[in-house]
């Protein structure tokens, strides 16, 4: 058990000026479940590898409980790893696999044989014990990497995007086997995925990052609700938060092209503080009401789409009005997404008018991108 | 007749029903596949059975003759030649350094071979990376390839002139005076106990390079993950290299040493140019294929040339076929 501590952690591979992790400062307590999510290429593998030492830190340093690890040999760390593709060792049986660092350790071979047994017990693996890795499934072999990760009883478990070769029902059962193992064993977790709905279902805290830098760090719900800036806004949430900048126009109120809506007095000072007439603005699909058109502000969306999941619907559109052309220049996507009642989902080509819900829409900075709070 | 026949005629009863399908759907595809396959196996195999089966097959037939080599004519002797194998003290010497050869030459390429070719690609531990190489090992690498670009022939006389005395121009000699190891210098070729373990030495200096680069490839088709699984598990290097890279490059090792088996039991070239055609001093460097040569173009001697011939076919087989067996593991599949 133990807390795990990034301090301006950097990672600059050789022959590249950006740094992959940029002074990452992170604080992972003690049995917590972290998740550290983000596009691919922003540097959250090489942030879990520089954990395990499987990358060199550059500059700050990396602490697992009071132990500063920065440049320890992986061996070392009282670490465990289960990779992308499972690693296992193709010439091992199962059981062979979940030992081999045990028996390297020289733990006496009666106790390597209880250990494995009971982490086959709580994976399932029992009558897999002696089959080799190519003799199984892709679940399988990924819960036997899980074991080798569990029988060693380290002080943190280290995941790097291990569900990403399972199919996608697979996928969904194991995400909550690992989730509640994890609480089960109370063993410090990181675990790296792409797949926001993972981070989002499984981590304590999710770590959002982009182009090596930390966006934020915040519990699950938190970051739905208050994400840091634009690109957490747009990362976090599917489908995907409606985004795009406004005008700032007379009344306390944002226009673009036919869409209107309201501003509130503290943000209005905040963006003319910062000199600027522009403001982006972002809504979750479920923020968005449809209202009859004869209301003040809203905005007018002419339905493309139209997608009944039984207990939700969703309805993509694009803007409607002469100036739509000149408002998805400068909306995220060029699609307006809402959550409407199911089973009363607008036509498709009908026009509808959505307006926000009172105090859902997040307002961002036009300049930095940063949240401007209410 | 009557007996067999409603016995036969059961199971051509059962087999009806699926008889004409599988007849109509198959029999002309399976005609014109056999024709092509045909046609295109019939000229490899031609080529093998007059260049390679008929000479061997000759090779036997004269092995049991007293043919000279320079007449048209030839006598049956039936196994004379052998027998008289059997009591030539010069092909047991032969026969004893290609046994030599055969268990040294091997061993040492091989373990040469896999130690280099694992700190080239696994050993290293370098800052940038978890997995590598050690420092250098792109240049080791072309460096160690030096001498398969070589021919053999320049090996020979190469190492002809590192053995030779000092007043030869002899390297090794020159460089023991040199550095006050006088009592250490000797007559590497000129005394016969040496010969034999010069020429191990030799053989696995020109072959080692080729180990390396084969065993590399073995070695980087294995998953880098693997390899870091191995380094979190707290393996030291060797660890690594018994449990985790041997196993996983066994089948390519089995494949390098029945190679290195058939090329230990050769050892013409180096042996001929280094310690001529009489395997050097006494004769104590000789091996098989240096004798058949010698009974052959020097002795005149075909026939008995043939029958050393055969008997290193034979050897060489049987030591092939063991080696397969005895190095037989389960195959190991990756990924």
């Amino acid at each position: 058990m133990a807390t795990v501590t990034y301090d301006k952690a950097t990672r600059v591979y050789p022959g590249q000026d950006t740094p992959a992790v940029d002074s990452l400062d992170l604080a992972i307590e003690d049995g917590e479940f972290l998740v550290l999510v983000g596009p691919s290429g922003c540097g959250k593998s090489t942030s879990l590898r520089m954990l395990a030492g499987l990358e060199e830190v550059d500059a700050g340093s990396i602490r697992i409980g009071e132990r500063d690890v920065t440049h320890m040999p992986p061996k070392d760390r009282d670490i465990a790893m289960v990779f992308q593709n499972y690693a296992l060792y193709p010439h091992m049986t199962v059981a062979a696999n979940m030992g081999f660092a045990l028996k390297i350790s020289g733990t006496p071979k009666a106790e390597i044989q209880r250990r494995v047994l009971e982490a086959a017990k709580l994976l399932d693996l029992v009558e897999y014990l002696d089959r080799k890795p190519k003799a199984l499934s892709g679940g399988q072999r990924q819960r036997v990497a899980m074991g080798r990760a569990i029988v060693r009883e380290p002080q943190v478990f280290l995941m790097d995007e291990p569900l990403s070769n399972l199919d996608a029902k697979l996928r969904v059962s194991t995400r909550t086997q690992i989730a509640s193992l994890q609480r089960r064993l109370g063993i410090t977790t990181v675990y790296v995925t792409h797949d926001q709905i993972e981070a989002m279902t499984m981590g304590d805290r999710v770590c959002v990052l982009k182009d090596g830098l930390l966006q934020q760090v915040d519990t699950p719900l938190n970051l739905y609700d208050t994400p840091a800036n634009v690109f957490v806004a747009g990362f976090i949430g599917s489908p995907a938060m409606n985004i795009a900048t406004f005008d700032i126009i007379e009344g306390g109120r944002a226009k673009l092209g036919e869409a209107d809506v309201s501003v509130p007095r503290s943000v209005l000072t905040k963006v003319s503080d910062e000199g600027s007439d522009l403001v982006t603005i972002g809504f979750r699909p479920e923020s968005l009401v449809p209202v009859s058109s004869e209301d003040v502000g809203g905005i007018p969306v002419t339905v493309d789409v139209v997608e009944e999941l039984g207990s939700d619907a969703f309805v993509y559109g694009h803007p409607a009005g002469p100036k739509a052309a000149e408002q998805t220049d400068r909306m995220r996507s060029d699609t307006v997404i809402a959550r409407v009642e199911p089973r009363m989902a607008p036509a498709k080509g009908e026009k509808i008018v959505l307006k926000v819900r009172e105090g859902e829409s997040h307002f961002f900075s036009v300049k930095t991108g940063e949240r401007i709070p209410q | 007749m009557t007996l067999s026949t409603p016995a036969g005629r059961a199971p051509a009863k059962r087999a009806r029903p699926h008889r004409p399908q599988t007849r109509r759907a198959s029999d002309p595809m399976r005609r014109g596949k056999y024709l092509f396959i045909v046609t295109f196996l019939l000229p490899p195999v031609a080529v093998y059975a007059i260049y390679m089966l008929s000479p061997y097959l000759q090779a036997i037939y004269i092995s049991m003759t007293d043919w000279s080599g320079l007449t048209a004519t030839q006598n049956f002797i039936g196994f004379d030649n052998y027998v008289r194998m059997w009591n030539d003290d010069q092909i047991r010497t032969a026969l004893r350094n290609n046994l030599i050869l055969l268990v040294f030459v091997p061993v040492l390429t091989l373990a040469l071979g896999l130690f280099f070719a694992s700190m080239l690609n696994v050993g290293g531990r370098r800052r940038n990376a978890a997995v590598a190489g050690v420092r250098g090992s792109s240049i080791y690498r072309v460096v160690y390839f030096f001498p398969q670009v070589l021919s053999i022939a320049i090996v020979g006389v190469l190492f002809k002139y590192v053995f030779a005395p000092e007043s030869a121009g002899g390297i090794i000699n020159t460089f023991l005076s040199k550095i006050g190891l006088e009592s250490l210098t000797r007559l590497w070729l000129g005394e016969p106990r040496y010969l034999i373990w010069v020429v191990v030495l030799v053989m696995t200096w020109s072959f080692v390079g080729f180990y390396v680069v084969l065993f590399s490839a073995a070695m980087q088709s294995v998953p880098r993950d693997i390899y870091e699984a191995a380094l979190l598990d707290g393996a030291s290097r060797f660890t690594t290299f018994r449990k985790v890279t041997l196993p996983l490059v066994w089948d390519t090792v089995q494949v390098g040493w029945v190679y290195m088996a058939i090329q230990a039991m050769d050892g013409f070239a180096i042996v001929h140019i280094m310690l001529g055609v009489n395997g050097g001093v006494e004769g104590a460097g000789d091996v098989l294929g240096v004798a058949i040569y010698r009974e052959a173009f020097a002795s005149s001697r075909f026939g008995y040339a043939a029958a050393i011939g055969v008997l290193m076919l034979f050897l060489t087989m049987t030591i092939v076929v063991i080696f397969m067996r005895v190095l037989r593991r389960e195959r190991v599949e990756l990924g």
